[in-house]
């Protein structure tokens, strides 16, 4: 057995002062897609969030370790440095700097010892783009600015491929995408993947799921994984929804799923 | 004030000019005998108190104009690697040093010169122009700068003719406690096209210094004019400057001033829109920081009927560094037709800068659409966050939002060779490569 990329390790997480994420235990090992589903407000991009070290997600017990290092006290961008990616639910626009612009000074940073002048990068981007199929016009553009729904995952996805990391996590990334577009993206997701690398696939959705196929599937409520198993469990969840998990967690009817972290 | 009428004249009798100069020169002067040092009292310094500053005109003496400068004219310049110009004029202190044109555009009548040598070589139509935009009167350093101006560019492009590439001046300081003070009179003819574009730099000098300029536009009907100035100056330089654009009938006239360099700056930019139809676009960018203090006023005059006017300025403040933009639209009574426009946006970095923002309108015409926007605020941490998910540093996902923020100026400059120029002077600027006082040394 390869040592795991991420593991997380009795994780709690309060923001503002409320506790979300209630102790959280997970293991990604090297080629491995883990997906993890649960209702809205359940916790999912907290834990996106914690992990990347976004400030004023404070981890008051437990820790992050990736490849065998903690990275609880390690700034976001120096996690981003040493492999980890975020996928954005809700990408940031960044108005006036171009996507291209943007991209090379991230990858500079990420890949310091092997940095890209503007046509060396132009290049390189090309064949991301080539891969990902995705056109000039959006890398001319300013970050996500003016983007639709569908644009800003298309990029997220994209600039994934381009910085190339090691441990993945995509928020929501086949939200508010059209068929098309699903399927464009999703095969975008699995092309970047492979044996050396972790992923974590925050989905509502059990489509996705068709394309990016998981070797686990986790449940997400109240800030605590209540369940896990194979892909079948995301159908299972697709079938019959998170109201199975009220009588094994003693939730009382008319409680909401999600209010349970209070 | 250590200057003195005696400077007035000596300026004059080694610059061997015309009488009528003189005698403009000396009705100047006695405006300033009249004027005191503005203060906060006056609405038009409000925000500029030169006690808390602690400015006062007494340690300047007066950049002498040098009996041995020679000036070079070398035709070997024009092609730099920043790009190609249409001609050059270099001024160092008082002097303008070299000055060169293109062969092709003086063949087409263009005339690129020292100020001071026009007044001489074209008399008459130096004498048409001067000071018809830019008055003594409006205040002590308005006055101070049509006494003792010297150096300076005229620049004339006849009727129809057009200028593909910028003509620049360069005006630098090299020597510590003197004042300079030059002036660039434009003159573009009915139908004619040019590109101006005017950098102030000073070397590092051991005590400070004050540039007191002034730039004169005058575009005839149907013209295209542009202007961009860049100020640079180190960390010891007072810059006072005026820019008093005037457009006739029908003329397109833009302006850009970058503003980065100097203990202090104040700029003063009127665009007076004489004729019908003139399309006028004001741009402004500033970056302050180590305690400079920027003073920006602003004027759309619109005079002729039908006219459109279009402003935004965008700055930034680091450090406890200070900002004033006023904008004045001006609508007068048969200035029907009128669209106007104002926006000034403020980014302050930092808890201790502060940036102040005061529109004004007076309109005395009711056919005029007219609306302006004034905001400060801070960087977006979501932002910030989101480019360092990307592995980017904090300091340089600072930088990049910046630059996007000065984009929306920036990215109009329609001349690639001057877009280049202003964001390398800009990226030299946010990577902390400028240098205040205390830090050039004494
Ligand atoms: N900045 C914040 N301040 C206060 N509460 C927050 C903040 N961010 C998240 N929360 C709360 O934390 C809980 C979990 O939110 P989170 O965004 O992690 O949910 P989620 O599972 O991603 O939901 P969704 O499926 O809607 O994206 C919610 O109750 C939310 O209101
Ligand atoms: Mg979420």
């Amino acid at each position: 057995m390869p040592d795991p990329i991420l593991v997380i390790e009795d994780l709690h997480v309060e923001v503002e002062g409320k506790p979300i994420l209630r102790g959280i235990d997970l293991k990604i090992s090297p080629g491995e897609i883990h997906a993890i589903m649960g209702p809205n407000g359940s916790g999912k991009s907290t834990l996106a969030n914690a992990l990347m070290g976004r400030p004023g997600y404070e981890v008051t017990k437990g820790r992050v370790l990736y490849k065998d290092e903690d990275v609880s006290s390690l700034s976001t961008d120096e996690r981003a440095r040493k492999g980890m990616f975020l996928a954005f639910q809700y990408p940031t626009e960044v108005p006036g700097v171009s996507v291209v612009n943007f991209l090379r000074t991230a990858y500079n940073a990420v890949h310091e010892d092997n940095k890209l002048g503007p046509l060396e990068f132009r290049k390189y981007l090309q064949e991301k783009m080539d891969l990902l199929e995705v056109g000039d016009e959006m890398v001319n553009r300013y970050v996500n600015t003016g983007f639709s729904g569908g644009e800003r995952k298309k990029a997220e996805v994209l600039q994934m491929a381009v910085l190339d990391p090691q441990m993945s996590i995509l928020d929501e990334t086949d939200t508010g995408l059209d068929i098309d577009a699903l399927k464009e993206v999703s095969e975008g997701v699995v092309k970047v993947h492979d044996s050396n690398r972790g992923m974590l696939v925050i989905t509502h959705y059990q489509r996705l799921l068709n394309y990016v196929e998981p070797h686990f599937v986790h449940v997400l409520i109240g800030g605590r994984i209540v369940r896990s198993g194979g892909k079948d469990l995301a159908l299972e969840l697709e079938a019959k929804g998170y109201d199975q998990f009220r009588t094994e967690l003693g939730i009382p009817e008319g409680e909401e799923l999600s209010d349970q972290a209070g | 004030m250590s200057f003195t009428k005696e400077d007035v004249e000596q300026l004059s009798a080694a610059l061997r000019e015309p009488r009528w100069v003189l005698e403009r020169r000396l009705d100047a002067w006695k405006i300033v005998e009249d004027s005191e040092l503005p203060h906060g009292k006056i609405e038009a310094w409000r925000y500029t108190d030169f006690r808390r500053l602690k400015f006062s005109l007494d340690p300047f003496r007066l950049a002498a104009p040098q009996e041995t400068t020679e000036i070079t004219e070398v035709q070997e310049t024009l092609v730099k690697e920043e790009g190609e110009r249409g001609g050059y004029v270099v001024q160092r202190d008082a002097d303008v040093v070299h000055q060169e044109l293109s062969p092709d555009l003086a063949a087409q009548g263009v005339i690129l010169m020292s100020l001071d040598k026009a007044v001489v070589e074209h008399e008459e139509i130096v004498q048409e122009h001067l000071f018809t935009q830019t008055k003594p009167d409006d205040h002590l350093f308005a006055a101070l700068h049509c006494s003792l101006f010297s150096g300076g560019t005229f620049l004339y492009v006849p009727k129809g003719v057009s200028v593909s590439v910028p003509i620049e001046s360069q005006r630098w300081i090299d020597e510590g406690g003197t004042g300079i003070f030059p002036h660039s009179l434009i003159v573009v003819e009915e139908g004619a096209e040019l590109t101006y574009f005017e950098r102030f730099q000073s070397i590092p000098i051991p005590n400070d210094s004050i540039s007191n300029g002034a730039v004169e536009v005058v575009a005839g009907p149907r013209s295209h004019v542009g202007f961009v100035a860049l100020q640079e100056y180190g960390g010891r330089v007072w810059n006072f400057q005026r820019i008093d654009m005037s457009a006739a009938r029908d003329a397109v006239i833009r302006s850009l001033i970058v503003t980065l360099g100097g203990r202090f700056s104040r700029q003063e930019v009127r665009t007076a829109m004489r004729g019908e139809g003139v399309d006028c676009e004001m741009l402004g960018l500033y970056f302050a920081e180590k305690g400079q203090h920027f003073d920006f006023r602003t004027f759309q005059d619109h005079i002729g009927p039908r006219c459109r006017s279009d402003l935004l300025y965008k700055g930034a403040l680091k450090d406890d560094s200070r900002t004033v933009y006023s904008g004045m639209i001006r609508v007068e009574p048969h200035a029907e037709g009128t669209d106007a426009y104002q926006t000034n946006r403020n980014l302050v970095l930092s808890d201790h800068a502060k940036a102040d923002s005061k529109p004004e309108l007076e309109i005395l015409n009711n056919d005029v659409k007219c609306s302006h926007g004034a905001s400060v605020g801070q960087m977006n941490e979501e932002e910030i966050f989101y480019l360092m998910t990307r592995g980017i540093e904090r300091p340089q996902a600072e930088r990049l939002i910046v630059n996007g923020f000065f984009e929306e100026v920036v990215g109009r400059v329609r001349q690639d060779e001057i877009r280049q120029v202003l964001s390398d002077a800009i990226e030299h600027k946010l990577t902390g490569r400028w240098h205040s006082a205390g830090e050039e040394g004494a």
